[in-house]
């Protein structure tokens, strides 16, 4: 009871809900502009904590990331661009959402499925941070290796149109997330000695150019089409759609604790693996990438069940599953608090608190995220001989600021053009991103497991989780062929079974 | 047509207005005229970029002027200290975070287009992170000895943060001095090499003081040494590496440095005025208590001998990166 | 996976062989497109895997593994794509496309305002870090204003503020920096 007391007395008080408020604002406005992430408005808002109480300090940064995480999506769906690295799942089937003149549905499904995967995310921060510790630390480099190979196969279902043409866009992603330092003997590769390229291709300039900069260019290639007023809110998310959802979110939102509870595998990856495994499993499966509600409603609750679940490896273990969770940590110190399990003795009334608070960010994010959205789905009704010069400059301010360097704006434009061209082409950009997210993974991870077994392949088989990712990995495989073959038996028999042979 | 211009010359001379508004006036000394720059040459959320803004916080008071602080990452610390020694218009009001990065970076990575040393002025030694060797609670190995005779005919892996890390150079330090067989384990960053240390895939590591010692106070590791130079006031019982006085480690002494420098154009003045400010921040209660949770101690050296030091861990490291075949 | 690739070899020769014994004069490629991007893209893979990789990537003395190797991946990489590029050749080759092709093309417009736009890029990033982000920011916004005309008098205005508000924003009120004017 004493507990109780202190816990409401930690928690309830102006500054805490000040500090959501303010920081879940922040988040989704900072979120939302291209360039400037979550990761980066967490960094920038530290000093601003240093002399705030603990509670509202760690409040403040941890609505800022769930805000964040949010308001990535709006300019992906709005205008393709997506506001961070997380929300370009989002933008797959948002984007041509709000082309058709749905972008308030959208905008609402993307709050709805980030609000309540959000939730669930806490409740799994709140009730099995201690098991889900234990399966991270049981998360070596082996299980690790198959966990992304399971995670590539995922190309196989976001390759829409012609496998061959994914696939390709997926190994020339994986090449150029190579290029850089080798993480183990640190030579150069395919560097050309330029010093910009050694840390490796930056992410954002990337992500801008890739999805951006193409329908800027295109724009302006395209013959002048009168801009035709959409109905400007357009209608809301339906309760129907909504259920019909509920499975895909629910379903994304554990996939991101999962991820989001295992150290360094991010919340872009949990977000496209929830996206293709809803579309394995949806009925409308033809509908994904053209505007189909669940799959924005997958996207998004992949990536929003990360953020409350990366706090879990944080609070329960010190470790930081992320740069952003690595910034928290930080707050935590200079706070003189050190998270791990000496906190949860020490220090527990003060971790009951930030777990109220975190839940009341919940809420809030579903508030600010409203109001957001009121004003935001404006942009789908200004003309875009308006909008897209200012987008255009927006990416690059936002290219800039990664890094401070033109290098950047530059990398943006090329891969703009190589967008530009994919679209052109016919080959699919979203392969093309998991490639480069996962193709570093992929071999630092099996790298990692051949240095810890010192090249005892056995070591890839050593245990249950291993197995278990093995056994999927495969299963996945085999049932994208077995679908192959049925849908071309289908094809090849257009009367399917009346004409048995 | 004409009306755009002159709208455009309106905005540009009102945000001239602007920028030379926030130029800092009414200042005794002759430094700073202006803002100040601090450059971390990592992303932001690091240890070097957290460590900064406190700073840079504090550097805030002491100055009486606005300190900016710019990210700069990219090849190491490199990208962001090339940038640095080119000079420029702001280099009189520029300062530049550096750590073990700006003589590891100097060591591993080929034809730097500047000095490590000459193209500097060396203001002061902030703050100083020793590492410890650290193995899991699991791991039989009591003391650096035992470990070292066990290495001598069974490999031991260790983790570390990423190719050129202080981490990374100092495992690799370890392998060279006691001529243990090991094999180095990269991660991407301590958060994401942790696990495996926790969960003993592998052997050791020499973390950075703060990111393991939690883990030492819980037991989840065990502390087995620390490389600063003396003990440290938060492991009192663990000794030092050159206590050990076997096996070549009297010459183990590395630390977690950071410090300020800048181009060497840097006025004499601000130097004085940096120092004075530095001297002032590192007394202030708010930066002691941060230094205290981060296990680390306020940096000892300033000037000439600050300038030293670099010159000597950039040998030690040189050396190194040779021996384990690192630079490329 | 390989299995998936020669069932989608079978796939399209199924069809061919139907197509040419209909009409020979059918033109021999099904789709430009993909061939000539299956070319170039062949081009591609051969230049890395013959030229790049083995030049441009160090490889230590020694390995215990062949698989520590910097080269491998890239290498395994390459020849991947130079496999699969042979696949979109043929593809192209033999495959009529149906449904693609209509969202892939689309009337060009006039040439003067694609080449005012890349004019708008270049400023961008050549003049960036000397003109600073407002003046490049405001100029690129106009040449794109006027490239797809706005004739609203009064959104040129927009030209301006939102360079001027949004350098301002980062710099001030976010501690991003930008650069601000030339000196």
């Amino acid at each position: 009871m004493e507990n109780l007391n202190e816990v409401l007395q930690l928690f309830l008080s102006v500054d805490n809900f000040i500090a959501i408020a303010l920081g879940v604002v922040i988040g989704v406005t900072v979120g939302s502009i291209p360039g400037l992430t979550a990761t980066m408005a967490v960094a920038l808002a530290l000093p601003f904590t240093f002399s705030m109480q603990p509670v509202a300090a760690i409040l403040l940064l941890v609505g800022i990331y769930k805000g964040g995480m949010y308001g990535g999506s709006i300019t992906a769906i709005l205008i393709r661009t997506p506001g961070s690295p997380a929300s370009a799942c989002t933008l797959l089937d948002g984007y041509p959402m709000a082309q058709q003149g749905h972008a308030k549905k959208a905008l609402k499904t993307a709050l709805f499925s980030s609000v309540i995967a959000d939730f669930i995310s806490n409740i799994a921060l709140i009730f099995f941070a201690a098991y889900l510790a234990k399966i991270a630390l049981n998360f070596g480099a082996p299980e690790f290796f198959w966990l992304i190979c399971f995670s590539l196969t995922i190309i196989i279902s976001l390759a829409s149109g012609s496998m061959v043409k994914g696939l390709l866009a997926a190994l020339m992603g994986i090449l150029l997330s190579l290029v850089g330092l080798d993480s183990v003997f640190g030579s150069q590769r395919l560097t050309f000695g330029n010093y910009n390229l050694m840390d490796s291709i930056s992410f954002i300039p990337l992500l801008i150019g890739l999805f951006a900069i193409p329908e800027i260019i295109e724009f302006y290639r395209k013959k002048v089409v009168p801009h035709i007023k959409a109905k400007a809110s357009g209608a809301g998310m339906t309760l129907a759609e909504l259920k019909r959802s509920l499975k895909s979110i629910v379903r994304g939102s554990l996939i991101g604790v999962i991820i989001g509870a295992i150290p360094g595998t991010g919340a872009t990856a949990a977000a496209f693996i929830s996206y293709s495994d809803a579309r394995r499993r949806s009925p409308n499966k033809a509908n994904f990438g053209k505007g189909e509600v669940e799959g924005v409603a997958a996207a998004e609750a992949g990536n929003n069940g990360v953020a409350g679940a990366t706090l879990i490896p944080l609070l329960s273990l010190g470790i930081p599953g992320d740069v952003i969770t690595a910034i928290i940590l930080g707050a935590f110190m200079v706070h003189g608090l050190t998270p791990g399990p000496i906190m949860f003795q020490e220090n527990l009334s003060l971790i009951y608190a930030l777990f109220l608070g975190i839940m009341f960010s919940s809420l809030i994010l579903l508030v600010v995220g409203n109001a957001a959205i009121k004003y935001f789905s404006l942009i789908a009704d200004i003309p875009k001989s308006i909008l897209f010069p200012i987008v255009l400059m927006f990416c690059v301010y936002g290219a800039y600021a990664v890094n401070n360097a033109t290098f950047d704006i530059w990398l943006m434009l090329a891969f703009g053009v190589v967008g530009y061209l994919f679209n052109r082409t016919g080959i699919p950009a979203a392969p093309f991103l998991i490639g480069f997210i996962l193709g570093p993974m992929f071999e630092d991870n099996l790298r990692r497991s051949l240095l810890i077994s010192n090249g005892d392949l056995s070591v890839f088989v050593r245990g249950p989780i291993t197995w278990f990712f093995i056994a999927i990995t495969f299963g996945s495989i085999a049932f994208a062929v077995f679908r192959f073959f049925r849908d071309r038996h289908a094809k090849a028999n257009p009367l399917g079974n009346e004409s048995p042979s | 047509m004409k009306k755009l211009i002159s709208a455009t010359c309106i905005a540009a001379c009102g945000s001239a207005l602007l920028v030379s508004a926030s130029i800092t006036t009414a200042n005794a000394a002759d430094w700073p005229t202006k803002d100040v720059r601090l450059v971390v040459p990592y992303a932001p959320g690091g240890t070097t970029d957290v460590l900064s803004r406190r700073v840079a916080d504090l550097l805030k008071d002491a100055l009486d002027t606005n300190v900016i602080v710019e990210n700069r990452p990219g090849a190491g610390s490199t990208v962001g200290t090339g940038r640095l020694a080119r000079g420029g218009r702001d280099a009189d009001h520029t300062l530049l975070m550096a750590s073990p990065g700006h003589t590891i970076g100097a060591a591993i990575y080929p034809d730097l287009a500047y000095d490590p040393v000459e193209d500097f002025v060396f203001i002061q030694n902030v703050i100083d992170i020793p590492n410890v060797m650290v193995v899991p609670a699991s791991s039989p190995y009591n003391s650096v000895v035992e470990f070292i005779e066990a290495a001598q005919d069974q490999n031991m892996a260790f983790s570390h943060s990423g190719v050129g890390s202080s981490i990374h150079m100092s495992g690799e330090l370890f392998k060279t001095l006691t001529g243990s067989d090991m094999t180095a384990v990269p991660f991407a960053g301590s958060g994401a090499a942790l696990p495996a240390l926790l969960g003993g895939d592998v052997d050791v590591s020499f973390e950075n003081m703060p990111t393991v010692y939690s883990h030492i106070k819980s037991g989840d590791l065990r502390a087995l040494a620390v490389t600063s130079a003396e003990r440290s006031p938060y492991l009192p019982d663990v000794p030092t590496l050159s206590e050990i006085g076997e096996y070549n480690l009297d010459q183990f002494v590395t630390t977690a440095w950071f410090g300020l420098i800048a181009h060497n154009s840097f006025p004499e003045e601000g130097f004085e005025a940096m120092q004075n400010a530095l001297d002032e921040v590192m007394e202030r209660e708010e930066f002691l208590n941060f230094a205290e949770q981060l296990g680390a101690q306020p940096g000892q050296v300033e000037g000439e001998e600050f300038k030293q030091f670099v010159i000597e861990d950039l040998a030690r490291w040189q050396a190194v990166a040779e021996q384990a075949g690192i630079s490329q | 996976m390989i299995f998936a690739f020669t069932a989608f070899l079978a796939c399209p020769r199924g069809e061919a062989v139907m197509s040419f014994s209909d009409d020979r004069a059918v033109k021999r490629i099904k789709d430009t497109l993909d061939f000539t991007t299956g070319i170039v893209l062949l081009v591609v893979s051969l230049v890395l895997a013959l030229y790049l990789v083995p030049n441009y990537i160090g490889e230590p003395p020694i390995l215990q593994n062949p698989m520590m190797s910097p080269r491998w991946l890239p290498n395994i990489v390459s020849w991947l794509m130079l496999a699969f590029s042979v696949l979109l050749i043929l593809q192209g080759l033999l495959v009529t496309n149906k449904s693609e092709n209509d969202e892939r093309k689309f009337i060009k417009g006039s040439l003067r305002r694609f080449v005012i736009m890349v004019m708008a890029l270049l400023v961008y990033v050549l003049f960036f870090e000397t003109l600073g982000a407002i003046l490049t920011g405001i100029l690129a916004t106009v040449l794109l204003f006027l490239a797809h005309p706005v004739r609203t008098w009064w959104v040129y205005g927009f030209a301006v503020a939102f360079p001027v508000a949004v350098t301002l924003l980062f710099v001030n009120v976010m501690n991003v920096p930008l650069p601000l004017m030339p000196y």
